[in-house]
């Protein structure tokens, strides 16, 4: 039987809308990862957010029995997760900001390592594996986020999204020229006055909290997509750092709805379409740069 | 002549190990100084010191005006930033940004002043990657003139480019040193530096020592101070 678009826009707009939130204001993030060579965190960080979501799941009963969750009962957080969302998305958190926190202590201190951050992310990838052994209800809950199926999304976490993206967003669009030069250019920014510990204190913060609130409604693989291939995309046909951050945001938002489309029309996963779709992006930049040489 | 930079009895270094030691020196208004000195004598941890990147371990530093304008070696930058040479050079504002965070209509205008200033105000629009050596230099000196410095920090800024490059960019500096401001550059290239400047701050093996650019760098001076460095390099007999 054929579902009408509206019928699909009935059915799903807090999913699409959610989807659409994380394909505008990710990029943006992904483009400071990118430029300041850390892309790798776009991917152990979700990881960590999986496993802290898992490590709640395993948690609960005690938590319910010792501390309470509202009226919640342990059954009724367990048998409706979306219930315990905001619980959910604490220990997200906690786990994303301890995964960054550790690794920016560690580039502090020796540098910045690639093969530091794909060792976080086998401990993160082991951790989620190792508490979904513990609760049948979480892994569940997890194989639900790492396949990607976003179609669940309810009116809460959209709110959730919506408000935690749109303040990331409205930090990149006030900040945006500290965050560049602190980026770009350290050192400047420290002879100039510029305080740039809390401005890389700043960016952490952002990203510690995209990762964690997308992770937690999108599932990790659309974040990571998310962070990665639009500021990818968008590089090589950037003239300015305003047009790139412009572009990685508007080829997010195209890869979302591209995504939207050949997921209703293919039956496709939405996250998985949607990471397909940025994918493709990266073609006809690689294209032009081929061209120009 | 008003003073600018003081140094007493500075010294600098990591890990609370001085690198160089026993530094005393004064940078006036209209000043034109050149730091060199063989590779790992010592000569960037004294301008990091300078600049206030790194704090003295002993010793006092002054600075006594905070119009200082700081051109690093263009090879810092990273090349995958999309930036334009207009970009760059409004980021020497970024410094006295708005309660908005925004640029003021000044700062606008003073980029474009500055980037005229240096020649370079057609290819404000190119990527600051795709320029030549010489013309990424002389955008970060034009950054560094958005802070109307009084005092202008200068790192390697010749290295690495051709030869008419190396001229327009002393031309440049030569130019605005006449103007008024004081000029402490840092080089690897004696030559240059002896042509260019009116006092050589020579720094090596930890050890500072101040003169005249003709007198100091004359061969038999540096022959005398390159037989010292070879003198009291580890396993020298």
């Amino acid at each position: 039987m054929d579902i009408s678009w509206a019928d699909r826009w009935h059915l799903f707009h807090f999913a699409m809308l959610a989807a659409a939130c994380a394909g505008l204001v990710c990029p943006l993030l992904g483009s400071f990862l990118y430029l300041r060579r850390t892309s790798f965190y776009g991917i152990a960080l979700p990881q960590f957010a999986t496993a802290g979501v898992v490590f709640g799941f395993v948690v609960l009963p005690w938590w319910v029995a010792r501390i309470g969750l509202g009226d919640l009962s342990a059954d009724a957080a367990l048998g409706e997760p979306h219930a315990a969302m905001n619980y959910h998305l604490v220990w997200a958190a906690v786990f994303t900001f301890g995964g960054l926190s550790w690794l920016d202590f560690l580039a502090r201190k020796s540098g910045r390592d690639v093969g530091r951050v794909a060792a976080a992310f086998a401990i993160a990838s082991a951790a989620t594996i190792l508490f979904s052994r513990m609760s049948a209800v979480g892994a569940s809950f997890v194989d639900e986020l790492l396949q990607g199926e976003v179609l669940g999304v309810g009116l809460h976490q959209f709110e959730t999204i919506a408000v935690l993206l749109g303040l990331v967003l409205a930090t990149f669009v006030i900040f945006y020229r500290d965050l560049v030069l602190v980026s770009y250019d350290r050192e400047m920014a420290q002879v100039l006055g510029v305080r740039v510990f809390r401005f890389e204190l700043l960016l952490t913060i952002v990203t510690g909290l995209t990762i964690s609130v997308g992770t937690m409604s999108l599932g990790p693989l659309i974040v990571f997509g998310l962070l990665v291939l639009p500021a990818l995309a968008a590089r090589p046909w950037a003239r300015s750092m305003t047009s790139y951050l412009l572009l990685s945001s508007g080829f997010g938002l195209l890869a979302v709805v591209l995504g939207i489309l050949a997921s209703f029309e293919l039956d496709l996963p939405m996250g998985a379409a949607i990471v397909a779709a940025a994918g493709l992006e990266l073609i006809p930049g690689f294209v032009f740069r081929r061209m120009r040489r | 002549m008003s003073d600018l930079l003081r140094l007493t009895k500075a010294s600098f270094g990591y890990a609370g190990k001085p690198t160089v030691a026993g530094i005393d020196l004064v940078i006036g208004a209209g000043d034109f100084v050149g730091i060199v000195g063989p590779n790992g004598g010592g000569k960037t941890t004294m301008f990091r010191g300078i600049l206030g990147l790194l704090p003295p371990l002993v010793g006092r530093v002054e600075r006594l005006t905070s119009a200082v304008g700081y051109v690093p070696q263009r090879e810092s930058l990273d090349a995958v930033f999309p930036v334009t040479a207009e970009e760059v050079v409004q980021m020497g504002a970024f410094g006295r940004l708005n309660r908005m965070r925004r640029l003021s209509h000044e700062d606008k205008a003073l980029a474009l002043e500055s980037l005229e200033r240096v020649g370079l105000v057609e290819q404000r629009r190119a990527s600051f990657s795709a320029l030549s050596g010489g013309q990424r230099q002389r955008v970060l000196i034009a950054r560094a003139l958005m802070v109307r410095p009084k005092l202008l920090l200068l790192d390697e800024p010749t290295s690495g480019v051709d030869r008419s490059a190396q001229s327009r960019i002393l031309d440049l500096l030569v130019g605005l040193n006449e103007q008024g401001m004081a000029i402490l550059l840092v080089s690897h290239q004696l030559l240059m530096v002896r042509d260019t400047v009116r006092r050589v701050v020579w720094v090596y093996d930890g050890r500072v020592e101040h003169g005249d650019p003709a007198e100091m760098l004359k061969p038999e001076n540096l022959d005398r101070l390159y037989a010292t460095i070879e003198r009291d390099a580890p396993g020298a007999s």
